[in-house]
């Protein structure tokens, strides 16, 4: 029964989008739809995701990891907070590996693009949370990247959408379905310390999920591909459950599974804190709650 | 083998008439085949200028090398060196200064392309990151935070106590340290790293892109399966141009000028260095050009005619156009050394043309008739010119035994201009000769003679001032060294021209009186270039290779007098196992490998840097600044969460240290610059010393591989390798040369003799080097054999002459005096050619050139006083007859008529 209702609610999200739009379709709305998706989905949410890396090689045609990939295993936490629900704070353990285990991260997103993102590391080896910081307020960090995968901080948060001049540049078929193919280039000084001079998207037209990105440099060298698989209904909210991010240059790839999510869950704001990071019985504790509610 | 050289001479004494028979369909046939050679220059021509053409492609280094740049970018990196004009690098002005420079360079697309009006801004899009003072953070731990920190803020204190606070802070930075500041705060460094050599092979394509190319299942099934066998795309990367970095220099250097009220600029590393070769080598181009027209001059100068002129640059610019085509034909790439090959033919092609119209014109003066003198003329240099050709051609073979393509290439290619040379000289020339011949000297219809005349008209001083008006205008066009060097060679030819005469008989004179005495003279100077010769070293050092003063050699005793060393080198360690780099062990010996390097190279070896620097001081920030926590520690899952945390502080640099799967790393290494020797010593000593740090982590990582690498150092272990395979080619040149010596004259004796003034030039130039402690290089070593060609090019003509003549006159003394007659003024006119055309080089500012210029010339005239003097001295007192019977052996000074 709550299957069918989330269904529902998808599908009339979906339906308002594509109403909403139906007349005058700019790409900074279509973004913004595809930024609200992804936020939707992830609100209040519990998630287990498995992060795998490896070299890429091609065997009978098919793309596959030329070695052993690396394997992690996190579990995050994720609930929007601010005004209109646009800011995001989030907190993700390490389950595996072993070396890596009880290794956390605790992260605040501002939409706003004068406050400074606020990241927290737990070393579990020396029992230490370091605040990450740039140390300047004119300075925005560099992306980082995300336990050390192809994936870093912007390629799975898009930020201000404002920061961005967005054009449509053809409407297409990708992956069976229809899509606009749209660039972002960065405009703001913030924008500009991307890793990106421009990042062209295919967005389902129905889903508003992006189902492939390409990532240039100001050279206009492609750097990276993400390709999105098993685009899932998932507690109401279109979801990629399978993003595939390739970087061009050093022929790695990582693998960004959400092996599980659920959203819409009653997270309490006080867990996303250190105490999170460094109280393990209380982190368990919770997160065992947060388990329960999934059931 | 006298029968057989007799016949030889008649068929080259018959081979003019033939070729003149038939010259309608051979100047057609000429004329096609050199238009299909000048379409196949245009169309064919793959230029390979990169200095990586000249590295051996599967050599450890040269490997390394291309790991290196596949994982860590370019190694291309441009070092700038400035000095604050107001003394201090940390006062407000010349920080805003460089803060400014800074940004500029890494936002060059916000800059005004209407304020660089001269320069292409695009060009510095090859620049990938700037570091310098101003923008580099460090690492710090303040209360609960990590604080990946900038040490000069954004926003420029102007007190003196908080300028001060940044310098203390700054020269705390061990990391930083030597390399973005002088340890006195007097010397700023900005590190700007480039794309160079990083552009993708044409057609390249990602296995992605490739459309047959699926996602595996696994992907989607979230249980993701891997496949060794798998084939994993390698990026190839287009040789690089050194010509590209011309305009990116000559911008950056626009850019650094709107600073230069405040600091001095001085810049190292490959990018300079090979603009600065590339400024050589334009410069060598204008050199080119004034040896041609020395050549020319001189050619015309000692002929006093048009014909020969013409005619002799036509067979040498025909021999280069053909040699050029079919190496392009055959799938030659053509690199730097093509300038070399260019010369050799000239070098050569000069002398074959001189031999035979030196011949020509006495044959012409003595009576003959032009056919008749033509036939005469190739019967008697023939075949002196076939076995120069021979000789020429083993000198510069004997280096298609090098390992390297580049040298392999320029031999073969060598060796084919000197044969068709050669061929054309034989075949063309005659019929040239034959459309238009020079006249004889008292043809008044003469251009030449006309000019003469109306020069003896002319009155003294008109004839002062019109010598007067020349060498200035040669002052003016051409510098005052330059110029005075070619007045001097003008009136030292208009000498031997008009006193030709007595020149030959002071010879004679002095020869037939002094034999002994001449032998003991030339004896004593071999003697004493022997002696030099065991005090040679090879030794390639980039300082050495510039004049004193020139902007690259200052700025790299800068560099290495006050900062951490203008050259770079890497150590790529590739454990060949993922996560290889996050287990203790590894970093252990790393460590200890820095720790050898930096202990056996004090003087050297200024800096290394790597992956364990950063773990030791993340560790010890993490631990509250302890500097007892300055160590890396023996728990691998504490290195990995320190690397962890490392990276999303500092991820650009974590990523220019270890590769993303932590399974490669790199060591960086500032040192010194230093000579060829020196590296390749360091090169031996560090492998061992690798082997022995990296030996015990075998068991656990069999595919391990740790190699010593970096572009300048292994180019000049590179040329230290050829330089002395070299040394060893041109004894090994020498030898060969003897022995076709013996085998043509027929003689151990006559070919011995012929090669004791053979050997004494190419030892009087080593000598001389040796005993001036001036050491050998690539490039004076890769000349070598092509300098002993062109000397022994005139010995094998005296000798041939005076064994022909010999067997005809059956008269020593008679043959000797016709070999001086004919032979020397040949010999003298070549010399004169060759030898004031390579000095040309001397003023080159490439000392490896001035070098080859210098030492060539010095062995081109030695040969000249061999062939005049030792020669005949040594024909003299031993008598050499060549197995030809009932020869008169008496010495008649009388008979000379001298």
């Amino acid at each position: 029964m709550i299957a069918a209702i989330k269904i529902l609610t998808a599908v009339v999200t979906a339906f308002l989008m594509s109403m909403s739009f139906s007349e005058e379709q700019t790409g900074q709305d279509i973004m913004n739809a595809v930024e609200r998706m992804l936020r939707s989905s992830n609100d209040s949410s519990f998630a287990q995701i498995k992060l795998s890396s490896c070299r890429f090689g091609v065997t009978a045609g098919r793309i596959t990891c030329a070695e052993k990939p690396r394997v992690k295993i996190l579990e995050t936490v994720t609930m929007n907070l601010g005004v209109d629900n646009k800011d995001t704070k989030s907190i993700s353990i390490t389950r595996e590996p072993a070396s890596e285990r009880g290794v956390g991260m605790l992260n605040y997103t501002y939409y706003q693009t004068d406050r400074e993102n606020q990241t927290w590391l737990y070393l579990s080896a020396l029992g230490r949370v370091k605040r990450i910081a740039t140390g300047a307020s004119d300075d925005y960090g560099e992306p980082a990247s995300i336990f050390g995968s192809e994936f870093t901080t912007e390629d799975v948060n898009y930020g201000n959408i404002e920061d961005y001049q967005i054009n449509i540049l053809s409407q297409t078929i990708q992956d069976g379905r229809n899509a606009w193919q749209l660039e972002a280039i960065p405009v703001t000084k913030k924008a500009k310390r991307s890793r990106y001079a421009r990042t062209v998207y295919f967005v389902d037209k129905e889903r508003y999920v992006s189902l492939r990105s390409e990532m240039y440099d100001k050279y206009g060298k492609q750097l990276k591909r993400s390709i999105s698989s098993r685009v899932e209904m998932m507690n109401g909210h279109w979801v990629a459950r399978s993003v595939t991010m390739f970087n061009l240059v050093s022929n790695r790839l990582s693998n960004m599974a959400m092996v599980d999510l659920h959203a819409g869950l009653s997270v309490n704001e006080d867990f996303l804190t250190q105490r999170s990071l460094i109280d393990s019985a209380y982190r368990e504790t919770v997160l065992n709650q947060l388990r329960s509610q999934t059931k | 083998m006298e029968q057989f050289l007799r016949s030889l001479s008649e068929l080259f004494s018959r081979l003019p008439h033939v070729m003149i028979k038939s010259k309608i369909p051979l100047l057609l046939f000429f004329s096609l085949a050199s238009i299909k050679m000048v379409e196949l220059i245009y169309s064919e021509t793959i230029f390979d200028l990169s200095s990586e053409a000249f590295m051996e492609e599967k050599s450890p280094a040269h490997r390394g090398l291309e790991e290196f740049r596949r994982q860590f970018g370019s190694d291309r990196s441009i070092f700038i060196i400035y000095k604050p004009t107001d003394g201090n690098l940390f006062s407000q002005k010349s920080l805003h200064a460089i803060q400014e420079l800074t940004q500029e360079l890494e936002n060059w697309q916000d800059l005004d392309p209407t304020e660089y009006p001269e320069v292409d801004l695009q060009e510095l899009g090859h620049i990938r990151k700037v570091i310098s003072l101003t923008n580099v953070r460090s690492l710090k731990s303040r209360d609960d935070t990590l604080l990946s920190e900038r040490i000069v803020p954004r926003s420029l204190p102007s007190s003196e106590e908080a300028l001060a606070e940044i310098k203390r802070r700054a020269l705390k930075e061990d990391d930083y340290a030597s390399v973005l500041y002088s340890q006195d705060g007097t010397f700023g460094g900005i590190v700007i790293d480039t794309d160079f050599g990083l552009v993708l092979e044409e057609g390249y394509l990602s296995a992605i892109d490739a459309p047959s190319a699926i996602l595996d299942e696994g992907f989607s099934s979230f249980d993701i399966s891997f496949d060794e066998g798998a084939i994993v795309q390698k990026r190839e990367f287009e040789d690089l141009d050194p010509r590209e970095y011309l305009s990116f220099q000559s911008t950056l250097e626009a850019i650094c000028d709107q600073y230069s009220h405040l600091f001095e600029f001085y810049a190292v590393g490959e990018p300079p260095l090979m603009v600065e070769l590339w400024r050589v080598l334009e410069q060598l181009e204008k050199l080119g050009y004034l040896m041609v027209f020395i050549f020319a001059t001189l050619l015309w100068g000692l002929f006093q005619s048009a014909s020969a002129l013409v005619w002799s640059l036509m067979t040498i610019a025909l021999s280069i156009v053909w040699c050029w085509g079919i190496s392009v034909f055959l799938g030659a790439e053509i690199t730097s050394m093509i300038g070399l090959t260019v010369l050799l033919i000239f070098a050569v092609g000069i002398a074959d043309c001189v031999h035979v119209m030196s011949a020509y014109f006495s044959l012409r003066q003595e009576g003959f008739e032009h056919s008749a003198a033509l036939a005469t003329t190739y019967e008697r240099v023939g075949l002196p010119i076939l076995l120069t050709t021979l000789t020429t051609a083993i000198g510069v073979l004997v280096l298609a035994t090098s390992k390297l393509e580049p040298i392999r290439e320029f031999a073969f290619m060598s060796a084919l201009g000197v044969v068709l040379a050669f061929l054309f000289t034989i075949t063309l020339l005659p019929v040239f000769l034959d459309i238009w011949h020079p006249k004889k000297s008292k043809d008044a219809r003469g251009l030449t003679n006309r000019l003469d005349r109306l020069w003896q008209k002319q009155a003294v001083v008109s004839k002062v001032l019109v010598v007067a008006f020349a060498i200035s205008a040669l002052f003016v066009a051409s510098g005052w060294q330059i110029g005075l060097y070619l007045s001097s060679i003008g009136i030292l030819v208009y000498w031997v021209v008009n006193y030709s005469e007595q020149i030959f008989c002071s010879v004679l004179s002095t020869v037939y009186r002094f034999p002994t005495q001449i032998i003991i003279f030339f004896a004593l100077i071999l003697g004493i270039c022997l002696f030099g010769s065991t005090k040679v070293f090879i030794d390639t050092n980039l300082t050495a290779m510039f004049r004193e003063g020139h902007p690259l050699t200052k700025a790299i005793e800068v560099v290495d007098e006050n900062m951490a060393g203008s050259q770079t080198m890497k150590v790529m360690i590739d454990t060949g196992k993922t996560d290889g780099l996050l287990d203790s062990n590894t970093l252990f010996a790393i460590e200890a490998l820095q720790s050898s390097l930096e202990n056996n190279y004090p003087e050297t070896i200024l800096r290394t840097h790597s992956v364990v620097n950063v773990v030791k001081k993340t560790y010890q920030v993490m631990n509250n600044n302890d500097p007892n926590f300055y160590e890396i520690p023996k728990s691998n899952q504490l290195i990995s969460q320190l690397l962890i945390l490392f990276s999303a502080a500092d991820p650009s640099d974590r990523r220019s240290l270890v590769s993303d799967d932590f399974s490669r790393a790199q060591i960086s290494i500032n040192l010194r610059n230093m000579g060829s020797y020196d590296y390749k010593q360091m090169f031996s000593e560090v492998e061992i010393d690798i082997e022995e740090k990296f030996h015990h982590l075998e068991s656990v990582y069999p595919k391990i591989e740790v190699v010593l690498t970096g572009t300048v150092a292994t180019l000049m272990v590179v040329g230290d390798e050829i330089a002395r395979s070299q040394y060893h080619g041109f004894a090994l040149a020498l030898v060969i040369i003897s022995l076709i010596m013996v085998v043509t004259l027929g003689s151990i004796s006559g070919g011995l003799m012929g090669m004791v003034p053979n050997a004494l030039p190419a030892l009087l130039a080593m000598g001389l080097m040796g005993l001036f402690a001036v050491p050998l290089d690539t490039d004076t070593l890769l000349i070598a054999p092509v300098i002993l060609g062109i000397a022994v090019d005139d010995t094998i003509h005296f000798i041939t002459h005076y064994r022909m003549q010999l067997s005809k006159s059956r008269n020593i003394s008679a043959a000797l005096e016709s070999a001086l007659r004919e032979v020397g003024k040949a010999v003298i006119f070549t010399t004169m050619i060759i030898g004031f055309g390579f000095a040309i080089l001397s003023f080159s500012d490439y000392l490896g050139f001035a070098k080859v210029g210098l030492f060539g010339a010095l062995s081109i005239f030695a040969a000249l006083l061999c062939d005049l003097f030792l020669i005949p001295a040594m024909i003299i007192i031993f008598k050499p007859t060549f197995h030809i019977k009932h020869v008169d052996k008496n010495i008649n000074y009388q008979a000379s008529g001298i």
